[in-house]
């Protein structure tokens, strides 16, 4: 890299040379402004500052698309954002104002009440590790466990994590691709992938239990890969303060040149200059370590304020620690894997498994007799003075001198063009198929609908033994679930209370093709119906929102966002449900070998949990006794866009159905109050795939069949018998109703969309009519068969 | 000295029709395929420790068997070894560097985790292909391929 020495009086053209060469992905608004600062305090730059710079204001850190200024223009209609973020999400849970949400948007993660005993919040989050996971995937996806489970681990005075969360997109794996030289094919990322998140999960002893899969040709080059994670903390724990005169104490790994860069690398495209560097292997082992020091110094009070090392290393969770009491840091200090390390590097790497403490000098040796005994290696590296600057030096090296004022309020930002995406919509009504029961099969066998059972089953959901809703169900142990429900005993260590949570998720990116404000509520609406499908509370549940898209330098890019931001505030705001937490990636954009361009589709993937009063009533989604009515809640309506029968079948027909909230409310209130009463013997919900998917699989979840009509079922006015069985319109479900109850059940559901639709039957066949016209009629054995494919 | 873990042939079917299965996916017809593990503990050993490591510390006596030089391949064909790059983390390395300090007493200066697959098969280019293409990523991995 070019020297230093004359920095203030670069060109922007150098500036750009610059940093293009140091890999910083800095604007040249944000080059301007560092030189601005150096040239106001009358020195050149040292390499650390810029790195400093460069790493506090990435994207990654910094979240400067969604959190800034944006125009955005539909038609003639034009609306400013000064910020898309606070004027959406964070909009949406200040105005619910819920008592039970403990700790919002303040923290690595969210907090919400737990129980009734009144003593636990639980803590959840989910994030993104997707620019590593396309060029390393198994270190990729490791490193993004290792690094959700610490954000839990950094909440507060830290969670005891309790479930790991993954939710993946890739390319299809059943088409052939000619990728550019460095690219990885869509099979060997999703097994990397998987691989990483199983070894990782596994050897922490954390379970993975929640989460799912998605193929699209958008995800090609650009994996996307959610990993999240929810732990319970007590509620005399969630505040954390640094006292100045505290010593800077890093906990667990030592640091070395793995993973430099990775909070800059997130705030580019990925392209064939891209290398491994800015990724690492994990070690569960070492982190482990750390978790159960942090356990018990947390109880014994030995800290004052503890956060992770993710992206930025030391320099962001030092600098996020010490933002108001200043830090000084002696490099030298550091535990180190490898000598040859610059000292600027020791203070960006990424290095994984550390965690910073903030911890009063009259407790540093009780804490480090913990350390000890855990066999876990920390280093003092310094004190926060109390003085508002960060000092760090490496022996006599000064490596950063500047002011946390200007670090973390100095990132220029500047306004976004944001334009609606013209859509032409097409709502023609589609064809019949030729034989319903082979186009329910085509659905079954679908990569976005068939068994996930070879990827879950490398995971340990049992570990803790706190996995009551699991994610294989049924007679057989091998149907979807709609949602995780954990009972937390492993933390509370309270056998006598059965309060538990769900965690349950919502994803349409092929509807945010069509309608990104729809998509935002259907992904709502999707999770929140997962979790009452559980058995959960769901007038209680709280979202995290997490958004993927390609770059926003694009302002098509940035429409989609815009609109899907205010559908999460509609949503939020329709069914009460504070979004707590949330990240958001982008730059997910590549190039393949022919030059053609892979821009994710806009991807926001809804993560929710709700409370279950108690877990030895979950609901699971299998019929569980011939006889029992089956009843479909909710309203079916016309449009096939975004469904996955729209990929198998080309209909033509891209109407997304449009949400109708209050009713959605209104039913699923009803719904739960059913449960509570014990009417309802099992639930699913109607999504990928539609209606005829969803009571495939209760069916042979269950090992019984079904002779169905539904010709009762609640409809809107031209609905073809395709888009009842095979659409996908939001907030319907499936239910079976305990024989005997059903008077009861009619007296919860009274004047809603709900009516039966047959009876669970012994013969192992499921058999649909719509009134005179006779669907299909299948042996569910058979249907199994198309659905239980090997992914991987 | 490099230490081979491999799974008995009786137990071993499971994991060669995976990886059989793996290369059929890469284009690759494999007709047989043996698979190992492989330790490379660097220290100041004698052979009787790295033979009481391989035996008590890294193998299943039940399921596996273990060896000091290189076993029988049972084939004939190509062995393919793939390491983590030195410069990568290697967990596992790591991990069995701390269990060998336990067990002998003495800390090895370094431990290093790899695989090695013997397979018979039509092309030894072809088998490069297919490797590349599922078992290694060259930003992290090195391998080498020789016939047997």
């Amino acid at each position: 890299m070019k020297d230093l020495s004359n920095f203030n009086s670069l060109t922007p053209k150098e500036l750009e040379a610059m940093d293009r060469a140091a890999g910083w992905s800095l604007s040249a608004l944000e080059l301007a402004e560092a030189q601005r600062q150096f040239r106001r305090m009358g020195r050149q730059p040292a390499r650390g500052e810029l790195e400093t710079i460069a790493q506090t204001w990435s994207e990654h850190c910094k979240h400067k698309t969604f959190s800034g200024p944006v125009l955005y223009r539909d038609g003639k209609r034009t609306k400013k954002y000064k910020n898309l973020f606070k004027e959406t999400i964070v909009k949406a849970t200040r105005t619910l104002n819920k008592k039970w949400c403990l700790s919002v948007f303040t923290d690595n993660a969210g907090i919400v009440e737990f129980g009734k005993s009144g003593k636990w919040g639980l803590a959840f989050k989910a994030e993104t590790h997707n620019h590593p996971c396309a060029v390393e995937p198994y270190g990729g996806a490791e490193t993004g466990v290792g690094g959700v489970i610490r954000d839990i681990l950094g909440v507060g005075l830290g969670a005891k994590p309790v479930l790991n969360t993954d939710t993946f997109c890739f390319g299809r794996l059943d088409r052939k691709y000619r990728l550019p030289k460095n690219a990885l094919g869509p099979e060997r990322i999703m097994r990397g992938v998987v691989e990483g998140v199983r070894d990782y999960g596994n050897r922490i002893g954390i379970p993975t239990a929640a989460g799912g899969l998605y193929f699209d040709d958008g995800y090609l080059l650009n994996p996307l890969v959610y990993v999240g994670c929810a732990g319970l903390i007590p509620v005399d724990k969630i505040e954390k303060r640094v006292v100045p005169g505290d010593l800077i104490v890093s906990i667990g790994g030592r640091t070395g040149r793995d993973g430099i860069h990775g909070a800059t690398f997130s705030s580019a495209n990925i392209d064939e200059e891209t290398t491994s560097s800015a990724v690492q292997i994990g070690h569960a082992v070492n982190e482990k370590k750390a978790l159960d020091v942090l356990m018990r110094a947390r109880d014994l009070g030995l800290y004052n304020a503890v956060t992770d090392c993710g992206a930025g290393g030391f320099s962001s969770a030092i600098g996020e620690l010490g933002s108001e009491t200043g830090a000084r840091v002696r490099l030298e200090k550091a535990l180190l894997k490898d000598t040859r390390i610059e000292p600027w590097e020791i203070w960006v790497s990424e290095s994984q498994e550390r965690m910073i403490l903030s911890v009063p000098k009259a407790k540093l040796k009780r804490l480090a007799a913990i350390l000890d005994a855990e066999n876990c290696e920390y280093c003092v590296l310094g004190e926060f003075p109390g003085d508002g600057r960060l000092l760090v030096t490496h022996g006599r090296e000064s490596v950063v001198d500047l002011p946390m004022a200007f670090l973390h309020g100095g990132v220029p930002n500047f306004e976004k063009p944001a334009v609606r995406r013209a859509v032409a919509i097409n709502s023609k009504a589609p064809a019949a198929p030729k034989d319903w029961g082979k186009a329910l099969e085509a659905l079954l066998a679908h990569p976005n609908v068939c068994s996930r059972h070879s990827v879950i089953t490398q995971y340990d959901h049992e570990v803790q033994g706190g996995t009551v809703g699991k994610p294989l169900q049924g007679r057989y142990g091998d149907g979807p679930g709609d949602a995780a429900v954990i009972w937390p005993q492993a933390a509370t260590l309270d056998l006598a209370d059965f309060s538990g949570f769900a965690v349950g998720h919502g994803f349409a990116p092929a509807v945010g093709r069509v309608d990104p404000y729809q998509m935002a509520l259907h992904s709502v609406d999707e999770a929140v119906r997962n979790l009452l499908c559980a058995g959960a509370d769901v007038s209680r549940t709280a979202i995290l929102d997490n958004f993927c898209a390609a770059s926003p330098r694009d302002p098509l890019v940035m429409g989609d966002l815009v609109q899907a931001a205010e559908g999460c505030l509609a949503a939020s705001l329709a069914y009460g449900a504070p979004f707590i937490s949330g990240k958001d990636s982008f730059y997910n954009q590549s190039r393949d070998a022919d030059g053609k361009e892979y821009p994710i589709p806009l991807s926001l993937l809804i993560s929710a949990t709700a409370p279950v009063e108690d877990v030895r009533r979950a609901i699971t989604i299998n019929f569980k006794e011939a006889g029992n009515p089956v009843y479909l809640a909710g309203v079916s309506l016309r449009g096939l866009g975004g469904s996955v029968y729209n990929e198998i079948t080309d209909t033509g027909n891209n109407a997304v159905a449009a949400l109708g909230l209050k009713a959605a409310v209104k039913l699923y209130a009803a719904i739960a109050r059913a449960m509570r009463a014990g009417c309802v013997a099992a639930a699913h919900d109607v999504s990928q795939g539609g209606l005829a998917v969803t009571l495939a699989e209760m069916a042979f979840s269950g090992g019984l069949g079904a002779r169905l009509d539904l010709s009762a079922a609640a409809r809107e006015r031209g609905l073809t018998a395709v888009e009842l069985l095979f659409g996908e319109s939001p907030a319907r479900l499936a239910l079976e109703v305990v024989k005997g109850r059903e008077k009861e059940f009619l007296g919860f559901v009274k004047g809603l969309p709900a009516a039966e639709i047959g009876h669970v039957k012994e013969e192992p066949e499921l058999s649909v009519s719509d009134g005179g016209s006779r669907l299909f009629s299948a042996d569910i054995a058979r249907l199994k068969a198309c659905w239980r494919k090997e992914l991987i | 000295m490099i230490i081979e873990i491999r799974t008995k042939e009786k137990y071993a079917g499971n994991e060669e029709a995976g990886f059989i299965g793996r290369m059929a996916h890469a284009g690759l017809k494999v007709k047989a395929a043996r698979l190992s593990r492989l330790y490379r503990v660097e220290g100041d050993f004698s052979r009787a420790e790295f033979g009481r490591l391989g035996a008590d510390l890294l193998t299943d006596p039940i399921t596996e068997t273990c060896s000091l030089t290189r076993p029988r391949a049972g084939l004939k064909g190509w062995r393919v070894e793939v390491w983590l790059k030195d410069s990568v983390t290697d967990v596992v390395g790591e991990s069995v560097k701390g269990a060998v300090a336990d067990v002998l007493g003495k800390e090895p200066q370094t431990v290093r985790f790899g695989r090695a697959y013997y397979v018979a098969c039509e092309s030894g280019l072809k088998l490069r292909h297919a490797v590349a293409k599922t078992l290694v990523n060259e930003t992290v991995n090195k391998f080498g391929i020789e016939k047997i």
